[in-house]
């Protein structure tokens, strides 16, 4: 990676990561899922059935595979506005997700 | 083995915290020369730059150890907290689960802009990254810290 694409790529690879895995939570697109009773990891998303079912490693799995594709694509492009890109991506999109967790999970908090 | 985990976890926290806190204070608010003697001007004259390796291993670690006990978590105290309606305590762990998704994410950013420390360019991308990992450690933190003193270890 040289210095002019890793800027890219780092910011990309934040902000799309943030978008992706709010996307994962709320659809439930579970790399794989983990079911902590039986010590059992099964692939994509499987409903729990002896025990609570874990999704939050699938998740970050999911977000993270598909925010490192889209980043490594991005910073192989080389068009003027790629390069342009605003620093400030790589911090406001996630603090913006961060308010988007705080609204989905308001219930527990309001009641 | 479980109550071991949870003793590392929470000390690396501790780690993480000091780091990262002195390196938020020093990014927003580095000293000057008249105020480096007192306590504060101290802790604002760190060399912040120097924390950066440590707080990407210490934050990767700690979310790890977390990652690792965090089942544990499932199914002995967040059904309990469920069944005594605590739901703010409740609340707060889910949000810490997701920050710290996403403080993983915002790492490599993290990483190569404090890399270039001279580049004056990435000073408010430096502070503003370091400021929200250090926001996402704090939560993390207190809330595992207050949880911790609801449920215990459950000896």
């Amino acid at each position: 990676m040289t210095g002019r694409t890793s800027p890219r790529f780092v910011i990309v690879f934040a902000a799309a990561y943030a978008v992706l895995y709010v996307v994962a939570v709320e659809y439930n697109l579970a790399l794989f899922t983990y079911h902590p009773a039986t010590e059992e990891f099964h692939f994509l998303v499987q409903p729990a059935s002896d025990g609570p079912a874990m999704y939050w490693y699938g998740w970050m799995a999911t977000s993270g595979l598909s925010a490192f594709t889209i980043a490594a694509l991005i910073s192989w492009l080389s068009s003027r506005s790629i390069n342009r890109l605003w620093l400030g991506c790589s911090w406001s999109v996630p603090l913006a997700v961060m308010f988007v967790f705080v609204y989905i999970l308001r219930r527990y908090f309001i009641r | 083995m479980s109550v071991f985990l949870l003793i590392m976890h929470s000390l690396l926290a501790v780690a993480l915290l000091g780091a990262i806190t002195h390196q938020t204070i020093s990014a927003w608010a580095p000293a000057n020369r008249a105020g480096a003697a007192s306590f504060l001007g101290r802790m604002r004259a760190v060399p912040a730059t120097s924390y950066v390796n440590a707080i990407v291993v210490l934050y990767s670690l700690t979310a790890l150890l977390g990652a690792i006990i965090y089942p544990t978590y499932r199914l002995n105290v967040r059904i309990v907290l469920e069944q005594m309606q605590l739901h703010v305590p409740n609340g707060a762990f889910e949000l810490k689960e997701h920050f710290v998704a996403l403080g993983l994410g915002i790492l490599p950013a993290y990483w190569y802009f404090w890399r270039s420390p001279q580049a004056a360019e990435y000073g408010r991308t430096r502070a503003a990254l370091t400021a929200l990992l250090a926001f996402i450690v704090w939560w993390g933190f207190l809330v595992g810290h207050v949880l911790n003193n609801i449920r215990g270890f459950d000896l």
